[in-house]
C-alpha cells in the first residue's frame, strides 16, 4: 500500500499547502495579502509533480485481489495541469476582486477552500473506483458550496449558496443510489472489474441502464448539462465572480474528465480498427449523449438570448459550451477525446478572460448589467477590445483559438459520419453569435445614459490580461503546440 | 425482462391503496365530537407552557458541529486501535505515522476553531 504513495505526490502537496495556509493565517493574522502568493507558490510545486505524472501509466493502491482506487496516466495529468493553471489564474484574479473586501478577515478560509476544491478535482480526474468517485465529487462540492456563498452579507450570495447545496445534495444522493445498484449487480466498486463483470449475459440489462443513468445524473450536475443545469444561472450570478469563473472552468473540466473515464472504462468493450469504441450492448450511450448534448446547447444558447446580466449570460453560454464539449464524447473515439482536450484548453483561457473583464468592470462601475455597459468601449478601450476578442473566441470565429477548438470538434463529428449533429451544432453557433455580439453592440454603438469617466486596469492586471489575450490570438494562428499537447495526453490507463 | 418486477409493483400499488384507504376512510366514517379538552395540546397531562417555535441560539449548532468532528475522529481511531497489533506486524511504522498525520490535521482544525473564537459563547 505505502509504496504507491509516490503516485499521489501532487495530492499530498496540495494537502500540505492547504494546512500551511491555515497555519499561516493563524500565526500572521495581519498579513492576508501574502496568502495568494503562498497559494501560487504551492501550486507551482504541485505542477512540477503533475508534469512528472505524464510518464506514469499505472494503478495506485492496488493489491493482489483488488485493482486499485485510482490511476495515474497522461490523460489525468493533462486535466490536473488544466486545473492547476486555472487555479493560479483565479487566485491572481482574487487579489483585486472588490467583492472579497467585505470578507478580508476570512481570506485564509477562502484560499484553503480553493485548495479543498483542487484536491477534490485531482481525485476526480484520476478516480477508478465508484467510492472514490463519490468521495471526490463530495469533497469538491462541499468546498464550492461554501465558496459560492463566501461574501455572505449580500442576499444574492446566500441564495446562490443555498440553491447550490440543495441541488448538489439531491443529485449526489441520486448518484449514490446508482452506485449502490451497480455494487449490488456486480459485487465490486472498481470500474475495471465492473467492465469485465457486466459483459456477462446474466446481468439484468434494465437495472444496469437505470443505474448508469442515475450515476450520470451526479456527474451531469457537476458539468451542468441540460436536465441538470437549473442551478447554474442562479449560482453563477450570486457567487463572487472569481468563484463563478472557477466553477465554470475547473469544476467543469474535472467533471468531464470523470465522465470520460467512467464511460470509457466501464462501458467500452473494445476499440475497432478505425478507432471507434465498441459499447457493451447494455445502454445506447451514443444516442443518449446525442440527445443530451443537443438539448444542452440549444437550451443554453436560446436562454442566453434574453439575459441582461453579464454573469447570467456567461452562465448560459457555459451551459451551451458544455453541450458542444459533449459532442466530443458522442463521437465515441479517440479523435473525439482529442477534440475535447483541445476545446478545454482554449475554453479555459477564453472563459476566464471574459469573467476577468466582467470583474474589472464591476470593480469600477459596480454593476454587471448589460445596460450599464453602454459606451464602455470608448471609456475603457483596452478592456473593451479584450472583451471583444474573448467573446469572438467564445463564438468560434477565426482568427481566434475558439475557431480551432470548434473546428476539431466538427471534424471529429464529420469523420464519424454524424453530419446531422454537426449541422445542429453549427446552427447553434450562429444563434450564439447574436448574444455575444449584443454585448459588443452595447459597448460600442449605444449611447450611455450618463457620462462615464475614462478608466483602465492597474498594471499587474493589465499584464495578466495580456497573458490571457495573447494565447487566444496566438493559438488561433499557430495551433500545433495545443494539438501536440493534446495528442500526448490521450492515453487513458488500460487502453 | 420486466415481469420479475411485477411483485415489486404489486407491493407499491397495495401500499398506496392501503395508505390512502386508511387515511380517507377514517376521515369519512369516523365520528367527530370536538371539545376544548380534546383540542388542547397534549403535554403529559400538564397545562402547556410557552410556544413550540422557540428560537435556539445559533451557537448551539456550532457546539454540535464540533462534537460531531470529534465523534467522527473516534470512528476512525477505534478500528485502527483494535487492528493495530496485526497491522503493525504486517506493515510496520507507517501504520502509526498515517494515524499521526490524520490526528495532526484534525488538531490543527481544532486549533483554528479555538483561535477564531469558535468556543466563545458570548
Amino acid at each position: 500500500m505505502t509504496n504507491s504513495l509516490y503516485l499521489v505526490k501532487p495530492e499530498i502537496v496540495v494537502t500540505i499547502v492547504l494546512v500551511c495556509i491555515i497555519t499561516f493565517n493563524l500565526i500572521f493574522k495581519d498579513k492576508p495579502q501574502a496568502l495568494p502568493w503562498l497559494s501560487v507558490i504551492g501550486l507551482m510545486i504541485t505542477s512540477y509533480f503533475v508534469v512528472e505524472q505524464f510518464s506514469y501509466n499505472s494503478f495506485a493502491f492496488a493489491s493482489t485481489d483488488y485493482k486499485g482506487l485510482l490511476v495515474t496516466d497522461p490523460f489525468g495529468a493533462f486535466f490536473k495541469i488544466l486545473i492547476v493553471l486555472s487555479s493560479v489564474i483565479v487566485i491572481l484574479f482574487s487579489i483585486s476582486n472588490k467583492e472579497l473586501d467585505s470578507a478580508a478577515d476570512r481570506l485564509g478560509e477562502y484560499y484553503s477552500l480553493i485548495f479543498g476544491m483542487i484536491l477534490g478535482m485531482f481525485f476526480m480526474v484520476s478516480a477508478a473506483d465508484l467510492i472514490l468517485i463519490y468521495l471526490s465529487v463530495e469533497l469538491l462540492s462541499l468546498s464550492s458550496y461554501v465558496l459560492a456563498g463566501f461574501t455572505k452579507n449580500t442576499l444574492r450570495n446566500s441564495e446562490a449558496s443555498l440553491k447550490y447545496v440543495i441541488y448538489g445534495g439531491v443529485s449526489s444522493g441520486i448518484m449514490l443510489f446508482g452506485i449502490s445498484i451497480v455494487y449490488g449487480l456486480t459485487g465490486t466498486t472498481n470500474l475495471y472489474e465492473i467492465n469485465s463483470l457486466i459483459q456477462a449475459p446474466q446481468i439484468n440489462q434494465i437495472t444496469l441502464l437505470f443505474a448508469g443513468i442515475l450515476i450520470f445524473t451526479g456527474i451531469g450536475f457537476k458539468i451542468s448539462v441540460a436536465p441538470f443545469h437549473f442551478w447554474t444561472p442562479d449560482v453563477y450570478e450570486g457567487a463572487p465572480v472569481t468563484i463563478t469563473a472557477y466553477l465554470s472552468v475547473a469544476s467543469k473540466a474535472a467533471g468531464f474528465a470523470l465522465l470520460i473515464r467512467f464511460i470509457k472504462v466501464t462501458f467500452i468493450k473494445s476499440i475497432n480498427a478505425e478507432g471507434y469504441w465498441q459499447v457493451i450492448n447494455v445502454i445506447d450511450w451514443k444516442s443518449f449523449f446525442i440527445l443530451i448534448s443537443i438539448i444542452t446547447m440549444t437550451l443554453g444558447n436560446f436562454a442566453a438570448l434574453w439575459q441582461n446580466n453579464m454573469k447570467r449570460l456567461l452562465a448560459y453560454s457555459s451551459i451551451a459550451h458544455a453541450g458542444y464539449i459533449m459532442l466530443g464524447l458522442v463521437v465515441m473515439s479517440n479523435e473525439g477525446i482529442l477534440a475535447i482536450i483541445i476545446y478545454f484548453t482554449v475554453y479555459a483561457i477564453m472563459n476566464l478572460g471574459a469573467f476577468f473583464i466582467v470583474m474589472l468592470i464591476a470593480n469600477k462601475i459596480g454593476s454587471e448589467e448589460l445596460d450599464d455597459y453602454k459606451g464602455l468601449g470608448y471609456s475603457t478601450p483596452v478592456l473593451g477590445i479584450s472583451l471583444a476578442i474573448f467573446l469572438i473566441s467564445l463564438t468560434g470565429l477565426p482568427p481566434t483559438a475558439g475557431f480551432i477548438a470548434k473546428l476539431y470538434l466538427f471534424i471529429a463529428l464529420v469523420d464519424a459520419k454524424m453530419i446531422g449533429v454537426a449541422i445542429i451544432a453549427l446552427l447553434n453557433t450562429v444563434v450564439s453569435l447574436y448574444y455575444y455580439i449584443r454585448v459588443l453592440k452595447n459597448m460600442y454603438l449605444d449611447k450611455p445614459g450618463k457620462e462615464i469617466p475614462k478608466f483602465s486596469a492597474s498594471i499587474p492586471n493589465l499584464v495578466l490580461l495580456i497573458a490571457l489575450v495573447a494565447p487566444i490570438i496566438f493559438f488561433g494562428i499557430y495551433f500545433s503546440p495545443v494539438v501536440n499537447l493534446a495528442k500526448s495526453s490521450l492515453t487513458l490507463f488500460g487502453f | 425482462m420486466l415481469e420479475q418486477y411485477i411483485p415489486v409493483f404489486l407491493v407499491i400499488g397495495f401500499a398506496i391503496i392501503f395508505a390512502g384507504a386508511t387515511v380517507f376512510s377514517s376521515e369519512i366514517f369516523g365520528p367527530k365530537r370536538p371539545t376544548a379538552e380534546k383540542l388542547s395540546t397534549y403535554e403529559s397531562g400538564m397545562k402547556p407552557i410557552g410556544t413550540t417555535n422557540e428560537r435556539i441560539s445559533v451557537k448551539y449548532y456550532l457546539v454540535a458541529m464540533f462534537f460531531i468532528i470529534f465523534d467522527l475522529e473516534v470512528i476512525f481511531v477505534y478500528p485502527w486501535a483494535v487492528q493495530f497489533k496485526k497491522m503493525f506486524s504486517d506493515i510496520g511504522m507507517p501504520v502509526f505515522y498515517s494515524m499521526l498525520v490524520f490526528l495532526i490535521v484534525l488538531e490543527l482544525g481544532y486549533l483554528y476553531a479555538y483561535k477564531k473564537g469558535g468556543f466563545k459563547w458570548d
